[in-house]
């Protein structure tokens, strides 16, 4: 198969489904939209919360996926890293409807309501850990190929001058893997950018409390401001690539076919 | 004096090692054998790295098997000079002296003996294959290791810059005055190095006299 025939069913694919839709925000993208999006509060509420709540999300889950990869480098055969192993991957595949209900079982009026009437549930508190739980594994699976990657060797060398393997972990290890915890966040961040069913299942749509960009997005269909919903979408469109640009200018370039 | 007695170590069915035991005192030991001969299995089980199936290590006649590399102060010289890549040459010759191990005074013996004066600011990819395994073995002799183990150290290096680097090699490694096992597949680097050969062959050691009979034994024997 040549380059010719690959270009032939990519490149109509690819713009087709991909770069139209987006081209189509843009389109429909006009003046009284912007301008009307821009002086509502609640549009720039929103903006904060997601900035806000993603970053939190994605501190959050590099802290965990560093304890993760401590046992997946060093307790792989223990009962905390199968089962944390078992359940990593879960996020993914999981209905994130489903994952916002669980939440809302975990940590709403049932079980955490001595902190307010709906316990942690809509609160901002609730978007970062739905946020959290949709993007962790992502942050996971980034630092674990990391590791994958790191020469093991650099281990072995400073557990011999003795480090025990926290100390090594934490001396060498991290400061070795600075990209791959920069890659972990900035995907983490960007995956809680755009949820939004576990965050409008778990923290709800209160303007200027708990919603967040995606949900405003969908309120200003609901209420038929169709122009304010575009000029918010193409906002999360600059948004998604800015992230994405921090992350796309840090992998490997390969020599052209 | 380091010991291990009849250690065994099987991979995925195949014996790598079989009742291998060896004894070092203060001198340097070849251990020559081709690739996939477990040499390096054996030194990694010397170092804590690896646990053997069977078998003890033995250091002044305490044992050793079960502690962590960390509980040996055995240096280790891994193949690739594994650099700490964040790290200055410095905080990597350094970086035994955190855990209390070595002193400012052997860290100046060694810097002077492997000549790295000049590179201790710079970081570890700024430098030549040649002062990259020069500051690997700094940093293992900085700690005071009761014992060196080095496992193939200046592989894939030209053999002009091996033929500088080994006799320096040889001078720094009798400086620390403890029993020093180099493994290598190469009997005339052995040579240049050890005092005494050893050599490692479907999962058994054999001593020999010199290396000269180590290398016969080899090509003889394949």
């Amino acid at each position: 198969m040549n380059k010719t025939i690959i270009s032939s069913f990519f490149l109509p694919l690819f713009f087709l489904f991909i770069i139209f839709p987006v081209v189509a925000l843009w389109i429909n993208l006009d003046w009284a939209g912007i301008q009307a999006t821009f002086n509502d509060w609640y549009f720039w509420d929103a903006v904060k919360n997601t900035i806000i709540a993603s970053g939190l999300a994605g501190l959050l889950s590099l802290v965990v996926s560093i304890g993760f990869g401590f046992f997946y480098l060093f307790h792989r055969d223990s009962v905390i890293y199968r089962i944390a192993n078992l359940f990593n991957d879960l996020p993914i595949a999981l209905p994130h409807t489903v994952a916002g209900l669980a939440l809302l079982l975990a940590f709403g009026r049932k079980n955490f309501g001595f902190l307010g009437q709906t316990g942690v549930a809509f609160t901002f508190f609730s978007l970062v850990l739905a946020m959290f739980f949709v993007s962790y594994s992502l942050a996971a699976r980034t630092l674990v190929s990391g590791v994958d990657q790191m020469e093991k060797e650099v281990i072995d060398v400073a557990r011999t001058l003795g480090d025990n393997s926290a100390q090594a972990y934490f001396r060498v290890v991290l400061p070795m893997m600075g990209e791959a915890l920069v890659s972990g966040f900035v995907l983490s961040f960007s995956r809680s950018v755009s949820e939004f069913a576990a965050v409008i299942m778990f923290g709800g749509n209160l303007p200027g409390k708990t919603q967040v960009l995606a949900s405003y997005v969908f309120t200003q269909v609901e209420v038929g401001e169709l122009k304010m919903a575009v000029t918010a979408a193409c906002f999360c469109v600059l948004l998604s690539l800015l992230i994405l640009s921090l992350l796309g200018f840090r992998r490997p370039k390969y020599a052209k076919g | 004096m380091l010991k291990a007695e009849n250690i065994t170590k099987t991979y995925n069915g195949r014996k790598v090692l079989n009742e291998v035991s060896l004894e070092i005192r203060s001198e340097i030991k070849a251990l020559i054998g081709v690739n996939g001969s477990g040499k390096s299995t054996f030194l990694k089980i010397v170092a804590g790295i690896v646990v053997p199936d069977k078998g003890r290590v033995l250091f002044s006649d305490g044992d050793v098997t079960e502690k962590p590399p960390e509980q040996r102060n055995f240096g280790y010289v891994p193949q690739h000079p594994a650099l700490f890549q964040h790290l200055t040459v410095e905080d990597n010759i350094r970086y035994g002296l955190r855990n209390g191990r070595g002193s400012e005074e052997s860290f100046r013996k060694a810097v002077e003996l492997l000549d790295l004066k000049e590179e201790l600011k710079k970081k570890p990819r700024e430098l030549s294959g040649g002062y990259q395994s020069r500051t690997s073995l700094a940093r293992a002799l900085v700690s005071q290791p009761r014992v060196i183990l080095l496992d193939e150290p200046l592989s894939g290096m030209d053999v002009a810059l091996k033929d500088k680097i080994l006799p320096e090699f040889r001078i720094a490694l009798k400086a620390a005055d403890v029993p020093v096992l180099f493994v290598t597949h190469d009997a005339g680097e052995a040579e240049i190095v050890a005092d005494s050969f050893a050599v490692i062959k479907d999962g058994v050691v054999r001593e020999l006299d010199n290396s000269e009979e180590a290398f016969k034994f080899m090509s003889t024997s394949n």
